[in-house]
């Protein structure tokens, strides 16, 4: 047993550098036909090591490290999307517990679900007179959505069975929500809530272009301005990391609240 | 561990059984409302259960035999007629009546402690967390599952999972007990097991608790009841007849087989639930 997990690590950590090096070798292929016009990973590298070797400096308002950039923009996402879900959980309960509630605002779900983050952003402003609070809306407004919906299936579709326990014993309102609505739910919502951090996540750099001031996505900008392609490469393959590293953490959650394995 | 449980059944002695009636079934009928229109699933049924008497419903798929137990747990109202159990007009599910659903019906992110307790804990609300735990515990220890407290029901066989579903209908101590297929799902061994098992459970209980059973096997109502009511094919479900089971008590899975009495109720029983023995081929 214990030999079977040593050898499948081994093999997903080879299929994981191979695949690494697939990303490499196109990247240098796609760098090369440019003729240099897109950094190749070597230059790319060096500018890496460099950004790397101060990553928290702060030298006033438009020149801070990337390590700085990055938890501004963490700091964002967390907010926005702890946000999001502390609307979206509440109603999603509410949503998937009444047939009424569901049918009353599921259009206003579906019409509002794909609109686009930049949209949302003039209103934002409108709003909170600020891009910092702006930014916030926009991640707040586009993340809840997932976890919405699935915290609504997840409550609608708990098993008669299920259902019938709590009647069958008299369970109280309390006890059913804590008891049987909850924990069925809850690998549910937690599936929502990982979808809901890739939004957000995927959500501020867009924002920070259009705000300004500190953040990932700010720094991409930045970088462009600058004319340094290889900080926006850095940038790019900081994000896709980051990015990867949050929804293992949710799918770590997922596994620790799954109750069916 | 059949012979075990039989000497229990054999040690326990019987106490005086009051013609109390337990539950009282009168006009009852029941429809749902269905996409296609009314479906009416029992028709104008009447039926007394004694008090300490062991009843199972025995009928075709679908004849409404579950239904009618529903009635009685609370869990289906009739369109029209009463139910009365221990002489209040049934509203509802009650602390008096345990279910033993079909499926075990156990909420899988608790352990087979916690499905107990929860019950328990719901129930008896005036009783303190120890003396809860109590009854939680005393009732494991009924089923022999105490070494398995701590499992989730997952990790259960569905002998067990019956078992603990049992268990958690007993731990309320209601005086009523209402099984909707309790062992459909199990193997024959298993089965006799727990039918045995369950015997073991109302002995243990004096004899004072009503069972009603909902079942399509024939063998097991015959080793079980006291009587059996054999429900005509829906819809509209009414009752076809009712056998008496006069097998002394405490019976023998083995040797009941070959009472003459045993061949002729179980005759009887076939005959109301098959017209045609023969198999046109």
């Amino acid at each position: 047993m214990k030999k079977e997990k040593v050898l499948s690590f081994i093999y997903d950590t080879l299929y994981f550098v191979a695949s690494m090096a697939i990303l490499i070798l196109l990247w240098a292929l796609i760098s090369n036909v440019t003729k240099n016009e897109i950094p190749g990973p070597k230059p790319t590298y060096t500018v890496f090591k460099e950004l790397m070797q101060e990553p928290f400096y702060d030298y006033g308002p438009n020149d801070k490290g990337i390590g700085n950039q990055l938890m501004s923009s963490l700091y964002r996402v967390f907010i926005g999307f702890g946000a999001g879900s502390l609307i979206a959980i509440p109603l999603g309960l509410l949503m998937g517990s009444s047939k009424l509630m569901m049918r009353l605002l599921n259009p206003i779900v579906q019409i509002l679900r794909p609109v686009s983050p930049l949209a949302w952003f003039p209103l934002g402003l409108l709003a909170f007179h600020a891009a910092e609070g702006a930014t916030i809306f926009i991640i707040i407004i586009t993340s809840l959505w997932p976890t919405l919906i699935n915290t609504a299936f997840g409550v609608s579709s708990i098993p008669q069975d299920h259902k019938n326990v709590g009647t069958a014993f008299g369970f109280s309102a309390w006890k059913y929500l804590t008891k049987i609505l909850i924990p069925f739910s809850l690998p549910h919502i937690i599936t929502g809530l990982r979808l809901s951090i890739g939004i957000a996540w995927m959500v501020i750099v867009a924002g920070e272009m259009l705000s300004g001031g500190v953040g990932i996505g700010f720094f991409v900008w930045d970088s462009w301005n600058g004319l340094s392609l290889e900080k926006i490469l850095v940038a790019i393959i900081i994000i896709g990391l980051v990015g990867v590293i949050l929804d293992k953490m949710f799918n770590a959650l997922q596994n620790a609240f799954a109750w069916d394995k | 561990m059949m012979q075990e449980l039989e000497t229990i059944e054999n040690t326990k002695p019987l106490t005086a059984v009051t013609p109390e009636t337990a539950i009282a079934i009168k006009n009852v009928s029941v429809s749902f409302k269905t996409k296609k229109g009314v479906f009416n699933a029992l028709n104008d049924i009447s039926l007394d259960i004694k008090r300490g008497e062991i009843v199972t419903l025995i009928g075709h798929s679908g004849c409404g035999k579950s239904t009618l137990m529903n009635t009685v747990s609370g869990m289906v109202a009739p369109t029209s007629g009463t139910v009365t159990a221990n002489d209040k007009i049934v509203k509802g599910p009650g602390p008096d009546r345990g279910i033993v659903f079909q499926n075990y019906s156990l909420l899988p992110w608790l352990s087979v402690f916690q499905n107990i307790y929860q019950a328990v804990d719901s129930v008896m609300k005036d009783k303190t967390a120890t003396e809860k735990r109590e009854i939680v515990n005393k009732n494991l220890d009924m089923v022999n599952l105490m070494s398995h407290k701590n499992k989730l029901p997952g990790q259960l066989s569905g002998g067990m999972k019956q078992r603990v579903a049992i268990a958690r209908a007993f731990a309320i101590s209601p005086s009523i007990l209402l099984l909707d297929e309790p062992f459909g799902a199990l193997d024959a061994l298993t089965k006799s097991d727990m039918q045995i098992e369950l015997l073991k459970l109302w002995n243990l209980a004096n004899r004072d608790k009503t069972i009603v059973m909902v079942t399509h096997d024939v063998e097991e109502a015959i080793f079980l009841s006291d009587r059996v009511v054999v429900m005509n094919n829906g819809p509209a479900a009414t009752i076809k007849k009712i056998v008496d089971v006069n097998l002394p008590r405490p019976r023998n899975k083995k040797d009941i087989s070959h009472d003459p009495e045993y061949i002729k109720i179980h005759d009887e029983l076939l005959t109301l639930l098959f017209h045609k023995f023969s198999i046109d081929d």
